[in-house]
């Protein structure tokens, strides 16, 4: 689908400049000062950086829930920032993924309904079966009829995950998704990231730890607003992985 | 100038596309809210059952909400119902004894006038004259009126209503025998001391049918009782069946002074002719009266038709008026409604926002909303009607009640109004819900 050329115009993602400013009262804040990356398909990148970096609102300008102040946002050559409301909806609907710190469940509602919810507003068809699949994939598949307070914590990320994957979306957007986890089942949710990505997917975490950070294949710093190392982690990966992904 | 023509029409096109545009965003959500009726079915079902799973959640609260609403919609069905009811009653009855009729009764005009007039009178022979000066009138007939006490063996019964009539009665008023016989033109001219009784007379007597044939005592007059009047039922609790009904020529006997003052019934040719048929009469009786021009009649006409009509009107204002003010309460109630909606949406402010990051538009939250509150609403309107239903269910299984049944359009106006209530009261917490940033929602505690 993407040809795998190292041209710009080719990212999955391009940022140019990107600035976020936000307006409390009579003072001004500003949260990206001029961020400019590029990130391919089946990238998978962590997001560092002390708090108030700006992680979080580089993270929802990149899941199309808030739009930059200033810059450029191209998202598989398009330019997101001048999209209306409902055309952002639809992108996200369809092209993100996102994982929250705090789950986001709905209460009282099923896990293979939470997984629908995406699927419900995209109009696709066969939402049951896609769900099913996707609980699968996190391995939740006999927990299918439980609601969110009959899960574990862990249990719960893996439900979310699977709401993010329903739509098979291009990107995966994770801000801290083992922030509210203890490290052993957060070791368990970065498995299933691991394996998504060996699996062609295009994956951005946003985290605290080190020990995270140092299971993608990038890491990308901020420091007040500002990118403040991009760093590649060479690991190559066996060719075949790089023929499925543009195969697909 | 053809470059001209075709850079001019460009522009045109340009600014057409760009007033649609505009016009896109102006009409923008509110078009969306109509639109979405004409949106995916499967996804109603979907935001309908997610509300009634939203609604059953928080029962008490949905039901305290709805209040409001059940209370409306429950007296709007009853006390249409029970107006309808008595109405189509009435009616029914006018209807019963003939739209042709028409009833005359002597009667002075207040003040100065009537008093120049003199005394009024109406005898015998001005009914004779009507009968036979007004070729509009079919049938005429005195109508005498009074109360008397009626004595069968031992039992005795007071104050029954007493007409006297000619034997013509039985077709101008529409109320037949139906044991027995009525008395004739003989028994008329003769003054004889025959009777017909009611069915409430004859109950309160303690008697059966058997009586047909024996004797009883009005005033101490011994009366041979030739038949038995059909029964007619009560008006307001008011029998129409406790009367005894005999000649007229008899009455005057038992009461002189009521030759008099005597009213009469008429039944005109037909329908069309009531008009005609009361003018003729007016010019009779005026004449016969001596009353000059310009001064007023010395008698009251009383039309059928006209009582019905009027009576019909009375019945459209009082269902209007009284929908109108229960109408009003149907307000509470979705003031009700929204503030629970606007509480909900607060509530929710946080699943709104994950919504939308997960790809659920503007226009698809509005309608989630909305269709909450028109199912709270629709509920509320659902119960009323049972509650309604039941009201003028149990209310009928009264005896001296009339039968009220609840008109279908009531139910579908009862309904399409309380789910109006619905969307008018929803639109505000939905479209508040609807236009939330998303990461405002999501960051909501
Ligand atoms: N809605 C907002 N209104 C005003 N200022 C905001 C808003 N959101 C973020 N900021 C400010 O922008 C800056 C960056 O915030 P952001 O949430 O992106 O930080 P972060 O890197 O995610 O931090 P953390 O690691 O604590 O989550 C902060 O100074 C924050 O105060
Ligand atoms: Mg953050």
């Amino acid at each position: 689908m993407i040809a795998s050329s190292t041209k710009p115009g080719d990212a999955l993602i391009e940022l140019v400049d990107l600035e976020k400013i936000y307006r409390v009262g009579t003072e001004l804040v500003h949260a990206l000062r001029g961020v400019s990356v590029s990130i391919r398909e089946n990238e998978y990148v962590a997001i560092m950086g002390p708090s108030g970096s700006g992680k979080s609102t580089m993270m929802n300008i990149l899941g199309c829930l808030d739009v930059p102040t200033a810059g450029k946002y191209m998202l598989r050559g398009r330019d997101v920032s001048t999209l209306s409301q409902s055309r952002l909806a639809r992108i996200r609907g369809r092209q993100i993924g996102f994982v929250f710190q705090t789950f986001e469940l709905l209460p009282r509602t099923t896990a293979l309904k939470n997984v629908e919810l995406p699927l419900m507003y995209a109009q696709v068809s066969r939402k049951k079966q896609r769900a099913m699949t996707a609980l699968q994939r996190v391995g939740l598949e006999d927990r299918a009829t439980h609601r969110p307070n009959q899960l574990s914590g862990g249990q719960k990320q893996r439900v979310a995950i699977a709401r993010a994957l329903a739509q098979t979306p291009d990107i995966i957007l994770a801000d801290e998704p083992t922030g509210n986890l203890d490290s052993k089942t957060g070791e368990e949710i970065m498995a299933i990231f691991d394996s998504l990505h060996s699996e062609g997917q295009t994956i951005i975490i946003v985290t605290h730890e080190e020990e995270i950070a140092a299971r993608c294949r990038r890491v990308i710093r901020l420091h007040d607003g500002r990118i403040a190392t991009d760093n590649i982690v060479s690991r190559p990966k066996p060719a075949t992985q790089y023929a499925t992904v543009t195969a697909q | 100038m053809a470059t001209a023509t075709s850079i001019q029409n460009a522009s045109t096109a340009g600014s057409g596309m760009q007033a649609r545009n505009l016009m896109r965003r102006i009409v923008g959500l509110p078009w969306r809210a109509v639109n979405w009726f004409g949106g995916s079915a499967e996804r109603h079902w979907k935001n309908i059952a997610a509300a009634i799973i939203q609604v059953c959640a928080n029962k008490s609260r949905s039901i305290l909400t709805t209040l409001g609403i059940i209370i409306a919609v429950t007296s709007t069905i009853t006390v249409v119902s029970f107006v309808q009811g008595f109405g189509s009653y009435v009616t029914d009855m006018l209807r019963g004894f003939g739209t042709n009729m028409v009833f005359v009764l002597p009667s002075s005009p207040g003040g100065m006038q009537g008093r120049m007039l003199g005394r009024v009178v109406m005898d015998i022979e001005d009914i004779k004259a009507v009968g036979s000066q007004c070729d509009k009138v079919r049938r005429i007939s005195p109508m005498m009126f009074s109360n008397v006490t009626v004595e069968y063996g031992h039992e005795k019964v007071e104050r029954v209503e007493l007409q006297g009539a000619t034997e013509q009665f039985q077709t101008i008023r529409n109320f037949y025998v139906d044991e027995g016989r009525f008395y004739g033109p003989i028994d008329v001219d003769n003054g004889a001391y025959v009777c017909a009784l009611g069915r409430e007379v004859l109950k309160e007597l303690g008697a059966d049918e058997s009586i047909v044939g024996d004797y009883v005592y009005l005033d101490e007059h011994r009366f041979k009782v030739l038949g038995l009047l059909e029964k007619k039922g009560a008006v307001f609790g008011d029998s129409q069946d406790r009367l005894v009904l005999i000649p007229h020529s008899t009455g005057i006997k038992m009461f002189p002074f009521l030759s008099r003052f005597l009213p009469f019934v008429l039944e005109v040719t037909s329908e069309e002719d009531v008009e005609e048929a009361t003018l003729q009469l007016t010019q009779v009786l005026r004449a016969r009266h001596n009353i000059q021009p310009g001064q007023p009649n010395d008698f009251r006409i009383l039309r059928q038709d006209e009582l019905l009509r009027d009576f019909e009107q009375v019945q459209m204002v009082a269902t209007s008026v009284l929908t109108g003010i229960v109408g009003i309460s149907l307000i509470v109630g979705g003031v009700g409604i929204m503030n629970i909606m606007l509480v909900s949406v607060t509530e929710r402010t946080r699943e709104i926002g994950l919504r939308k990051s997960i790809g659920g538009r503007r226009r698809d939250i509005l309608a989630q909303f909305l269709t909450e509150a028109v199912v709270l609403s629709t509920l509320g309107g659902i119960v009323g009607t049972v509650l309604g239903y039941s009201i003028c269910y149990v209310a009928s299984l009264h005896p001296s009640m009339v039968e009220v049944t609840v008109p279908v359009w009531v139910v579908a106006v009862a309904l399409g109004f309380s789910a109006g209530v619905g969307v008018i009261f929803g639109i505000i917490p939905a479209f508040k819900a609807a236009i939330l940033h998303p990461i405002d929602a999501l960051r909501h505690e």
